[in-house]
This record gives C-alpha cells, sequence and structure tokens, in this order.
C-alpha cells in the first residue's frame, strides 16, 4: 500500500511537486503498477548478469586534454548565458 | 503504393526526376496530408532543399552516390539534429536546439539523405500510442479513428502515409515494432550495440536502439547497413557484423523458425493468430522448417521491463532542470530546489512522471532488492532461456503485437491494461537480440497485423533476408493510398 507520506517522498526525491488534487489518481495508479511489478516476487532462477549481448570490456587510453565543445555553443540554448556561465536568479532577484 | 527507397532512387539514378523535384513532391504531400495525420512536429522544407539540390549537384559531376541520397525521409523527435529542434515531444524541452546530429543521422546525411521534419513521438518515448506526446498524437493513415502505435508512431504515420519515404525511429520496449505493425510497414530493433546511441534522447539506455520503419524489408536493410557503424561516441556500439543487403538473395531453404507458445497465450482463434499461422505456412512453403517451443521466462518479461526501464529513465531524466535548456517554471521560486521541482512538475506530461515516480520506488532503499535487483536476475534468467532457445531454431516467430491499432484516447483508461499489449516486444529489448515486423494480414476492419521475427545476436541479416523472400512470396501489401503515390 502505498500512502499520500510515501507518495510525497518519491516526489521529493525525484524532484517532482504533486498537488493535492492528483494525489489519489496518482496513488491508485502506483499500486497497481506495484501489484503487477509484484508479480516477479514468486519467480526462482534469477542469474547474474545484465542479460545483454554487449561484452564490455575496459579500454584505458593516455589522459590527454582534448578539444571539447565550444562553449558558446553549450550556452546557445540559454541564450549566451552571461560571462560563460548559466544564470537562475530567484524572483526577488529577477524583479532588481 | 507509395515510394519505396529503390524505387525512388531508380526514378533519381534514371534522371526521370531530379532530387528537388523529388523533394518538392514530398513537401506539397505534407502540406496536403500533416493536418490530417499530426505526423511531423517540426518540418525543415529549406534544409530538405538545399540537401536535394546538393545531392543533384553531385549526381550531375557524376559521384557514385548512395542509394539513399536524394530520398526524403523523417527522424523520431528524440534524435539530435544540429540547428534543428528536438524536444522528445515534451513541453521540457520546448525550444530546444541541439549543437551537433547524432551518429545515425550523421550518417545518413553524408549519403545525402534529405531530412523533411521530425516526426512525433509518446513523451519520451513513454507509450504505446503516440498519445502521450505534447503535440498530439499522430493519427493511422489506414484509418483515422485508431493511433498509430508508440512511440515512433510519428515516423510509422510519415511513411505509411506517403509522407516520407523512410525514417528511423528508436525501440526501447516495441517503439519501432508495434507502430510499424499497427501501419503495415516492416520496423527493425537492432541488437543492442548493433547502432550507436549517440545523440539519441535516452529513456533507458540498457534497452533503447535506433533503427529502420520502411516499406520494405529491403529498404529497412538499406538503412540498416548505413547506420550500423562501431562508434567511439558511444562505449556501447560494436557495428553490425556483416552488410545486410547483399544477402537478401541468400537462400532460405533449412531454416529453423520457431512460434512460441507464450506470445500466442490469450490469441486462440482471433485474426492475428490466424495471421501468424498463415505466415508460417508461407514460411513452410518457402522451405523453412516450422517448428514450435515454449520460452516460460517470457511470463516475467513485462515486470521485469517495466522494473528497470522505469528505474533507469528516473535516473536519466534527473538532468532536465531547467537551468541549461528547455523549459524554465514562470512561476517565482526562493530557491534552486523549488525552481527545479516546479520546472519538472509544469514540464513533464503525467506518464512521464508515473514513470519517474516508479522508478525511485524501485531503486528506493527497502525496495531496492525486492524490485531492481530481483528484475536484474530475471533480466539475466530470462537471456538464458533466449540462448537455450536458438539452440533450437535460427528465428523465432510470433504475433508483434496481440492485436491491431488501439481506437483514439485508449492510453487514458489503466496504464497496466496499456503496459499488457506490449507482452510480445518487451522482452526482445531485455535481452538485446534483433527484432524485425513484417505486415501479414490485416483483421476484419482492415487495420495492419504485424508477425515478428526475433534472431541471435548481431544476425539482422537472416532477419532481414527471411523476411524479404516472405514479403516477395506474400506480395506487395496494401497501401494507405496517401501522400506522394508511384
Amino acid at each position: 500500500m502505498i500512502t499520500k507520506d510515501d507518495l510525497l517522498h518519491l516526489a521529493l526525491l525525484s524532484k517532482l511537486e504533486v498537488k493535492e488534487d492528483e494525489m489519489d489518481a496518482l496513488i491508485a495508479d502506483m499500486e497497481s503498477i506495484v501489484a503487477f511489478a509484484d508479480t516477479i516476487a514468486q519467480a526462482s532462477g534469477g542469474v547474474e548478469g545484465d542479460g545483454l549481448p554487449t561484452t564490455l570490456e575496459n579500454v584505458f587510453r593516455e589522459d590527454e586534454v582534448r578539444p571539447s565543445m565550444d562553449r558558446s555553443l553549450i550556452l546557445k540554448n540559454v541564450n549566451g548565458g552571461e560571462n560563460g556561465c548559466f544564470v537562475v536568479r530567484t524572483r526577488k532577484q529577477a524583479a532588481r | 503504393m507509395s515510394g519505396t527507397i529503390l524505387t525512388l532512387a531508380r526514378r533519381l539514378q534514371n534522371k526521370e526526376q531530379s532530387a528537388v523535384e523529388l523533394t518538392k513532391e514530398y513537401l506539397d504531400a505534407v502540406s496536403r496530408e500533416n493536418g490530417a495525420l499530426n505526423a511531423y512536429v517540426h518540418l525543415t522544407p529549406d534544409a530538405a532543399l538545399a540537401a536535394a539540390s546538393a545531392v543533384d549537384k553531385a549526381r550531375l559531376r557524376g559521384e557514385d552516390l548512395s542509394p539513399l541520397a536524394g530520398i526524403p525521409m523523417t527522424l523520431k523527435d528524440n534524435l539530435s539534429t544540429d540547428g534543428i529542434l528536438t524536444t522528445c515531444c515534451s513541453k521540457i524541452l520546448s525550444g530546444y536546439t541541439p549543437v551537433f546530429d547524432a551518429t545515425t543521422w550523421a550518417l545518413l546525411k553524408a549519403r545525402g539523405a534529405v531530412l523533411l521534419g521530425k516526426t512525433n513521438m509518446d513523451e519520451f518515448a513513454m507509450g504505446s500510442s503516440c498519445e502521450t506526446s505534447c503535440y498530439g498524437g499522430a493519427k493511422n493513415p489506414h484509418n483515422l479513428e485508431r493511433v498509430a502505435g508508440g512511440s515512433s508512431g510519428g515516423v510509422a504515420s510519415a511513411v505509411a502515409g506517403g509522407i516520407a519515404a523512410y525514417g528511423l525511429g528508436s525501440d526501447t520496449g516495441g517503439s519501432i515494432r508495434q507502430p510499424a505493425a499497427f501501419c503495415g510497414l516492416t520496423g527493425l530493433k537492432p541488437t543492442y550495440g548493433a547502432v550507436s546511441r549517440y545523440g539519441l534522447i535516452a529513456y533507458a539506455s540498457s534497452f533503447d536502439q535506433v533503427g529502420p520503419i520502411a516499406q520494405t524489408a529491403e529498404d529497412a536493410a538499406l538503412v540498416f547497413d548505413a547506420i550500423s557503424e562501431k562508434d567511439p561516441l558511444d562505449s556501447t556500439s560494436q557495428g553490425r557484423r556483416e552488410e545486410t543487403f547483399p544477402l537478401l538473395s541468400q537462400p532460405v531453404k533449412g531454416l529453423k523458425v520457431a512460434l512460441v507458445k507464450e506470445y500466442f497465450d490469450g490469441l486462440a482463434g482471433s485474426t492475428t493468430e490466424s495471421a501468424i499461422q498463415a505466415a508460417a505456412e508461407t514460411l513452410r512453403a518457402m522451405g523453412c522448417e516450422v517448428c514450435e517451443l515454449s520460452i516460460p521466462e517470457i511470463s516475467y518479461s513485462l515486470p521485469v521491463y517495466y522494473i528497470l526501464a522505469c528505474a533507469e529513465a528516473s535516473s536519466n531524466l534527473g538532468r532536465y532542470d531547467g537551468i541549461r535548456y528547455g523549459y524554465r517554471t514562470e512561476e517565482g521560486w526562493e530557491s534552486i530546489h523549488e525552481m527545479i521541482c516546479k520546472t519538472r512538475s509544469e514540464g513533464f506530461g503525467a506518464e512521464v512522471k508515473r514513470r519517474i515516480l516508479l522508478g525511485t520506488y524501485v531503486l528506493s532503499a527497502g525496495y531496492y532488492d525486492a524490485y531492481y535487483k530481483k528484475a536484474q536476475s530475471l533480466r539475466g534468467a530470462i537471456h538464458e532461456a533466449f540462448e537455450k532457445a536458438f539452440c533450437q531454431a535460427d528465428v523465432l516467430l510470433c504475433p508483434t503485437v496481440p492485436r491491431t491499432a488501439f481506437p483514439l484516447n485508449f492510453t487514458g483508461v489503466d496504464p497496466v491494461e496499456t503496459y499488457l499489449t506490449d507482452i510480445c516486444t518487451v522482452s526482445v529489448n531485455i535481452v538485446g537480440l534483433p527484432g524485425l515486423s513484417v505486415p501479414c494480414g490485416s483483421d476484419e476492419e482492415g487495420l495492419p497485423i504485424g508477425m515478428q521475427l526475433i534472431g541471435r545476436s548481431f544476425d539482422e541479416a537472416t532477419l532481414l533476408r527471411l523476411a524479404h523472400q516472405y514479403e516477395t512470396a506474400r506480395g506487395p501489401y496494401k497501401s494507405a493510398e496517401r501522400g506522394v503515390r508511384v
């Protein structure tokens, strides 16, 4: 059973807000999905590993500085930023 | 019928039409059809005409061109495109324009592909109907009262609607194969690692693969060969084992094809079951040995998939904070945490929030062992069960989806009911195998039915060869009679 407190805790961990009027529907959906996920509890015979066909190996290289993406390109999606930085102002700061 | 890549390429090679003329024909068709289909969410007509013009000039210079050169196509809106909006059909990525290309798009662009625009999808690829898109869902060209499927519904709608010759989608739990099946198309989910994921905006990184949705297996082979190169920018990339297109005509006689019992649960007497059995008869007539086998572990695949995929999603989607790109709340805030919470709550849709919360739940203290760890160990068990199955057969055969395309607004009901329709596709992603959906019939309402062929790791060549020869034996599949006709 998922309580309102559980949901609020999960929302906090997930950096989401849940409004009071969304809670009941969200709890009902979550309980239904968790009950569905619970069907694996009876399963036996698990095996170690990720089940993927790729065989990953550690590959090492010299730790050399290489050119990366240009800072002005990275800042393009925030209208260029300010002095090479991303800018986040609180409402109080924005009003000044 | 709509133009296949090979048909259109021949027209261009024989100079019956220039690439610019062909592109204009497709752009006109997009103008006529997209209002009804809602397949495209961002159009790129100027870039398309410039790319087509470059192909025409290269042809005039006598350059040796790929069959993909000058062919109008589309990309799902979760593949990064330098200078072109890429939103994953989510409000949280509104206005986001990547500054680099996904490797798959870079490979196609280098071969002269003409991108008409980006196509609709379920928000962050989470859905089976395309209806969780912030732009509304794409419609099925065979019946506008039905969904195109999801999550790559826009690509399937555009290709079946004759407003793109082919497209690239992504498949995490069936998102290429299911819409291909719903829209009467051929869709390939390659082996995990065969195609680079660089520039694919992540949903669940250990499941995601990029692949083609096309009108025929021949076209799918051409596109797969073009995009399946090893990529140093994706540490899980290995590239294809061999080129598949040159092998399409190799004999299929003696191939062992197994119907998997568990995928037919609850389907006895249905039109879907009849269509798959009829396809199995055709394969038998082509010289394949058709048998039946059982993989009981498949019964765990849906919960395993939803636990692991949501866990990965909750981590992957943690990056959307409203600071570096995309949407930021316009409400006031007093702390960074508050701003991030408001941004994410306003920017993500209901299904995405549900999956983030579920992922956080299964990863949280007290539940990690019971859910995440258990699901991961069952993933290994399912993988072993498939390996055993491939000791008895070369290819596995089943429906792609247990039913045909949903009516519109289907996914507004119980989420678990919708998840259950993914039963035939998710197990293939869990074990990273290649899966191919091929049209094999239609139901009483004329809606397409798809069959799924599942192969061994990196054996796309066998799947595409079998599908190509099946399609030849089956004859041309019915077209939705929309868009560009040839």
